[in-house]
């Protein structure tokens, strides 16, 4: 493939000998978080110790899905021509219910409604047979277009 | 943890700065301009490119080489002893001064050239067009989602706004002082003049920046000489300008891993480089802050200490950061109005404070300009690195 089909097509994610378990949890629907049995810090993103304790004793256990928006941005100049059809769309830094925080975009919303602290549910959106991206959706549905 | 740094303060010297041309640069290598802005540091300084014994250099997206230091110094005819390419972001042209100070004051290089320069805006194959637009943040967590490179800066600045009250017109005002600052240097890339309503009438980038927001696109690069102070007075160097103080704070590469949105590692850079220099930032009579968007400077006034916590957008809309202000500040016209070639970018903003400091500005001269202080950061404020400089008189 050359570079030119590359950034037309979207950025799929290539997972790492860190990551494998998380990619799989997001096929089956589930955003999987590491809970350190040493201390009891949960983190995002998976990696093979913990951030705090340097413990290796971690265990994946599934997010409720529930979060809010710490902060957003609307994007209306796309990185990429790959985005360009999806403009405006609103990437989300989102606070889940369990502390950790990570970035994802809207689906299923209005971008310009997008507000600080506006609680948001997980969607786990199949892009390819092996990956699913964790996006979310506004929580109240009067917000739904 | 270290000690009061007074192994390093006042004992390295600037005794020579030099920029290649800069902005739309067509038909010159990143090597080239390097080249150029090399030789006009060594001219500078007064010394032979065989007096050079250390080189340090940025990387250069638009360079084939990804040794630049190396590839410069074969380009330029030298074979220097000590030799390294950083990359910290935009936050490496201070650490190539930290870096170039502390190999000097450990015995591993005499004179050491410090250099930076890229292509952008002209030097871009197709192919490096493209990777630049899809390799700029991390594949798996946040490349999938769209993020450009200016979406992890926009997001600290929505967030500062909602937690502080800072307004667009506050954000525009930045950009339009280093536009007026720009007007008087010559060879910078934008020299119209702007207003607060031209930036609030520019077209969305990512809220909440506009496109005059956002810093340009350039080609451009600078170089610099540094030599122990005691060899500086030897050469009889006129005007040294001395490192006194060096800070660095890197807090997380993702940005959902950044511990506070609107409080950044500049906190800690700035306050670890007043503290070996000596002097806080009341005693700051220039600055270069890093200015990839209009919003990064009101949040680095308030971490660099020129205001409170949430105060820096009525700072910067009340001309704090001009002429008369607390903080003259970019008075060359910054990223958003002289040149933004990639990582050399900040490297003009030292360019322009060392310069303040021999008094040679011309008409953008601050009077009596002693301290001063550079301010560079990258990456969504994971990279942040304070330089503090000062005349004889500082020491
Ligand atoms: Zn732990």
């Amino acid at each position: 493939m050359n570079s030119l089909e590359q950034v037309m097509r979207k950025p799929l994610p290539v997972p790492d000998a860190d990551t494998q378990a998380y990619w799989e949890g997001l096929r089956q629907g589930k955003l999987l978080l590491q809970h350190c049995l040493a201390c009891g810090h949960v983190q995002f993103y998976q990696q093979a110790i913990c951030r705090h304790c340097g413990s290796e004793r971690l265990e994946h256990r599934a997010a409720s899905g529930r979060g809010r928006v710490h902060s957003f941005s609307v994007v209306h100049r796309a990185p990429s021509p790959a985005f360009k059809g999806d403009t405006p769309y609103a990437v989300l830094l989102v606070e889940l219910e369990e502390g950790p925080r990570m970035i994802s975009s809207l689906i299923d919303g209005d971008p310009m409604k997008v507000t600080f602290d506006m609680p948001v549910v997980l969607v786990c959106e199949p892009v390819s047979e092996a990956i699913s991206l964790p996006r979310f959706r506004p929580a109240e549905r009067e917000q739904v277009k | 943890m270290r000690e009061d740094g007074q192994i390093l303060r006042g004992k390295v010297a600037v005794i020579g700065a030099g920029i290649s041309e800069v902005g739309k640069v067509p038909g010159k290598s990143p090597l080239a301009l390097a080249a150029q802005a090399a030789s006009r540091a060594l001219d500078d300084a007064g010394i032979a490119k065989t007096a050079v014994d250390g080189v340090l250099a940025s990387t250069s997206f638009a360079s084939p080489f990804h040794r630049f230091s190396v590839a410069f110094s074969e380009y330029f005819g030298i074979q220097p002893t000590f030799s390294n390419t950083l990359q910290v972001s935009g936050a490496t042209a201070a650490t190539l001064f930290h870096v170039g100070a502390a190999a000097i004051q450990a015995g591993l290089a005499q004179t050491v050239l410090l250099v930076g320069a890229d292509s952008l805006l002209t030097g871009l194959t197709p192919d490096l067009a493209l990777r630049s637009m899809s390799e700029s943040r991390d594949q798996q967590y946040e490349m999938p989602f769209g993020i450009p490179v200016a979406n992890t800066f926009a997001m600290t600045a929505n967030r500062h706004m909602h937690e502080y009250g800072t307004t667009a017109e506050q954000l525009a005002q930045v950009a339009v002082t280093f536009r007026e600052h720009a007007r008087r240097t010559p060879g910078a890339q934008m020299r119209d003049p702007i207003t607060v309503e031209d930036v609030l009438a520019s077209p969305w980038v990512t809220t909440p920046y506009r496109k005059l927001d956002c810093s340009l696109i350039s080609d451009g690069g600078a170089a610099f000489v540094l030599t122990s102070a005691e060899r500086a007075r030897a050469l009889g160097i006129e005007q040294p300008i001395y490192l006194l103080g060096a800070g660095e704070c890197y807090t997380h590469e993702h940005i959902f891993l950044m511990p506070s949105l609107t409080t950044t590692g500049a906190t800690r850079s700035s306050a670890l480089a007043y503290a070996m220099a000596g002097y806080g930032p009341r005693d700051m009579d220039v600055a270069g802050i890093y200015d990839c968007f209009t919003g990064t400077v009101v949040m680095m006034v308030e971490d660099l200490g020129f205001c409170a916590k949430g105060e820096g957008g009525p700072f910067v809309a009340e001309g704090n950061l001009t002429y008369g202000g607390a903080i003259p500040s970019n008075t060359h016209g910054g990223l958003l109005s002289f040149a933004h070639p990639g990582m050399p970018g900040a490297l003009f903003h030292f360019h322009e404070v060392v310069s303040q400091l021999r008094g040679r500005c011309g008409e953008r001269q601050v009077p009596g300009a002693k301290l001063g202080l550079v301010h560079t950061l990258g990456a969504g404020f994971a990279t942040n690195a304070t330089t503090v400089l000062g005349t004889e008189e500082t020491l």
